[in-house]
């Protein structure tokens, strides 16, 4: 990975070492870069822009170089620095283009380096409605657009440096050509297993949560009562568990609603109950062995549907801040801070809003909470914060305006948009999200129709494609507790309950019962949204018969024992696991489930709550730098 | 005290107001508008009035006439005079306010006996600022968050309906309100039981 201008001379030993005043360095630096631009200019895409007609076969190209450096997404690149610009028009209407496709591709010759390309329709402000950001290694990348959907006119290619160092341009080519007619996906599905808590662990296990901690490589869930350590034995096949009890010392006080969040990249895990106005809340850096007490989340009102969740904290780079005028927001103190890197967010809800608090100090203390959107905005219950490795933060919510919704911070917490999932429909389980290493967002949620939908978005929200219902190869009719992860940018898991039977499965259950047999299913794209694998992980063992009702506490006794999701996570190998409340466990009721001639009502179901983890067993996990290690069971 | 005549176009007053015994203190955030007077003698009488009646003063539990407590009907057809129904989510309703100089939406959420639990008031934009200061008095009020994030909370009694709540008002200004709330506590809600 080369270094930035700023940091070529910030790190300079001959400038490191001149006693002079920060705020002077800072002088120093700056001249020194402008210095080194004037001297050696920043090359834009040669030719700047081009023309393409509906013909197959037209195509134009360019060439780019002189761009180097590393970003963590789109978002923090600077244009002619670290990130170049190429306008393609097309000419015409976009019934000109039946049959053809518009086809762009950037190649360039060191494997090691790593070029992404966005396409904005109009400019760069537009929505971004394709993208290619594999890693490396890899020479190309390149997307397909049909005219006939996203229109005719300006285009703008946006090249931007994930990482790549100096020396290594790029060439370009914007053709139309006809399309390609497979969208299957293509490879070998992922194999799952799956582990039930021991008796006696994990008994009342409604609403799980789960982390996967990159620095240890335990797991950790937690459901009502139990905060559990999992480790896995791998050096026998397939691997065998260990479960230990690690609740923290308020874990098994009778509160609200049990929350848990790992940071995969500290090792730290933050529990949580929700306790009236605040949370009973501690934090682990040892996978439970100790805990520290805190202050428990930062809002005096929001009583309800807690979510906890960090990740980096959103700071402008060094060529951001080389940039006139800097386009970011700089992090300001606003509470105590240590050596902890990392932001942790607290959210909740009440009184007609939803606020979410930052903590600078890993958990311990909260600021006062910021309001993230009133019901005027969106429904008052959301779904878990996810934090994207540029520190953005997303937060979804299953109905804000009639479509689902993302709400999104670019400033740690401070503000926030509403962005609408356009072509979706609102649904009853709280949506989720996944963020790829790139800042691809993968938004999970159960639609109208009930069934299991996922769409993308490369622009934090502004714009939607690649809705896909995934349930499709089961012919799932209804599903609930939709749950994603995503590990390189192009690759997610989507866990979701489902059953093929139609009727009113999420209800109140109050005339006929609902009859239907649910299992886990597990989705998995290795190409960005485009395709997906959808697997039925708990086969022959269904997680509960009959209804699963998501009207929360207005639900009638026995149709809500799973209470209101599960939960997903990817470990440092990119092995996926999900962790879930089986409501079906005595062999009477998993022999009724698995009978297609019986009933399969409430009636017929355990109403258990038993936790149970899925580990990835098989397959190409999240990550492809470790696709030459295949998963072992 | 002399007894001023509150302007009934003005929501901000509270319908117990509008029955006669609107107080001579914006006890309901409100803004007086004293018709039968003379000018400048109503300004120094407000002038007075604030300064002598701020001290002490808690925020009332209602807004726009809309009571803790009161009943789903009741508060319904409050709803209707004041504005319209825009939304509901889980039980929560969101209503647009017709001719509200302060405020453009009032949500409002119910406890499992169908009472008012809470209100929230958003403050319209483009409206009549509200100063945190005509809520209650501040030297009684917990103050949190910092400029841009403020945030003052009551906390105070009920004698009438025996019932403790709060009254929130949050805002970005370091003036005005961008939103103000009231709410009861120690009632059984959804909320309160394992969600």
């Amino acid at each position: 990975m080369c270094p930035t201008i700023l940091e070529l001379f910030s790190s300079s030993a001959a400038l490191s070492n001149l006693k002079l005043p920060a705020n002077l360095k800072l002088r120093v630096t700056f001249f020194l870069a402008l210095s080194f631009a004037l001297v050696f200019p920043a090359f834009a895409s040669t030719p700047p822009s081009g023309t393409l007609t509906p013909a197959n076969g037209s195509s134009i190209t360019w060439s780019g170089g002189g761009i180097a450096g590393a970003t963590t997404d789109e978002t923090t690149c600077v244009d002619g620095t670290d990130c170049d610009l190429f306008t393609v028009t097309l000419t015409g209407s976009p019934s000109n283009y039946q049959g053809l496709v518009l086809a762009i591709s950037v190649a360039h010759s060191v494997s090691l380096n790593d070029y992404d390309i966005y396409v904005h329709k109009g400019t760069l402000s537009g929505p971004v409605i394709a993208s290619a950001t594999a890693g490396a290694p890899e020479t190309s990348e390149s997307v397909v657009i049909d005219p006939t959907l996203s229109g005719t006119g300006v285009y703008t290619v946006h090249i931007v440096d994930s990482a790549v160092a100096p020396g290594d341009p790029y060439s370009g080519v914007a053709r139309i050509t006809t399309p390609a007619t497979d969208s299957q996906a293509r490879g070998t599905a992922p194999t799952y297993a799956n582990y039930q808590s021991p008796p006696g662990l994990g008994d009342g296990s409604g609403e799980p949560s789960i982390g996967a901690n990159f620095n240890s490589g335990r797991i950790m869930t937690q459901a009502v009562f139990d905060t559990l350590q999992v480790s896995f034995n791998t050096s026998t096949s397939p691997a065998t568990p260990t479960w230990l009890l690690k609740n923290g010392p308020n874990t098994t006080i009778t509160t609200l609603d049990p929350i848990l969040f790992t940071d995969s990249q500290t090792g730290r895990t933050v529990v949580s109950q929700l306790f009236g106005t605040t949370s009973l809340s501690a934090f682990t850096d040892n996978d439970g062995a100790t805990y520290t007490v805190s202050q428990g989340g930062g809002i005096a009102s929001g009583i309800d549907h807690q979510t906890i969740g960090g990740g980096p904290f959103r700071l402008c780079t060094a060529n951001q801040l080389l940039a006139t005028p800097v386009p970011c927001a700089q992090l300001a103190a606003r509470g105590p801070i240590t050596q902890y890197p990392h932001a942790v967010y607290y959210a909740s809800q009440d009184i007609g809003d939803a606020e979410m608090a930052l903590s600078q100090d890993g958990g311990l203390t909260y600021e006062a909470a910021h309001p993230m959107y009133t019901l005027v905005d969106c429904g008052g219950l959301h779904g878990h914060i996810k934090v994207a490795k540029s520190g953005i933060i997303y937060v979804p919510n299953k109905n804000c305006g009639g479509v689902q919704g993302l709400i999104v911070s670019m400033d740690n917490g401070l503000t926030f948009a509403v962005q609408p999932v356009t072509g979706s429909t609102p649904g009853t389980s709280d949506p989720s999200v996944g963020i790829g290493a790139k800042g691809r967002v993968y938004f999970g949620y159960i639609g109208g129709d009930g069934h299991p939908h996922i769409s993308v978005s490369d622009d934090q929200g502004r714009s939607w494609r690649h809705d896909l219902d995934v349930g499709v190869p089961f012919a799932i009719h209804n599903a609930a507790f939709p749950e994603v992860a995503a590990g390189d940018n192009d690759r997610a898991s989507y866990f979701f309950l489902g059953t093929p039977s139609a009727g009113n499965a999420t209800g109140a259950d109050t005339g006929t019962p609902f009859d239907g047999v649910w299992h886990g299913y597990i989705a998995t794209t290795y190409d960005g949204g485009r395709s997906w694998f959808t697997v039925d992980a708990t086969p022959g063992d269904p997680v509960q018969l009959g209804v699963i009702c998501t009207q929360g506490t207005t639900c009638p006794n026995g149709t809500r024992n799973l209470l209101d999701f599960n939960d997903i996570t990817v470990d440092k190998d990119g092995r996926v696991f999900t962790a879930y409340t089986d409501g079906c466990v005595t062999a009477a009721c998993i022999a009724k489930g698995n009978n297609a001639a019986g009933t399969h009502t409430r009636l017929d179901n355990d109403q258990a709550t038993k936790a149970t983890i899925i580990r990835q067993s098989t397959g190409r996990g999240l990550f492809k730098s470790y696709d030459s290690t295949p998963l072992r069971p | 005290m002399t007894r001023l005549h509150c302007d009934p176009d003005d929501s901000l007053f509270s319908r117990a107001a509008h029955r006669g015994n609107c107080p001579a203190f914006l006890s309901t955030k409100g803004i007086f508008v004293a018709k039968k007077m003379t000018r400048s003698a109503s300004l120094v009488f407000l002038v007075l009035s604030l300064t002598a009646s701020a001290v002490g003063k808690q925020p009332a539990p209602e807004i726009l006439g809309l009571r803790l407590g009161m009943s789903y009907s009741r508060a319904y057809a409050r709803l209707n005079e004041i504005g319209q129904f825009k939304s509901e989510d889980e039980g929560q309703q969101v209503w647009t306010l017709s001719h509200d100089k302060h405020y453009q939406y009032v949500i409002i959420g119910f406890d499992r006996d169908r009472t008012v639990r809470y209100v929230t008031v958003l403050a319209r934009p483009d409206g009549q600022p509200v100063n945190y200061a005509d809520v209650g008095n501040l030297a009684d009020a917990t103050r949190s968050g910092a400029e841009g994030n403020l945030r003052y909370t009551w906390k105070a009694n009920d004698k009438k309906g025996h019932f403790e709540y709060l009254a929130i008002a949050k805002g970005k200004d370091p003036r005005h309100l961008n939103r103000y709330a009231v709410k009861r506590l120690g009632v059984t809600t959804d909320e309160d039981e394992r969600d």
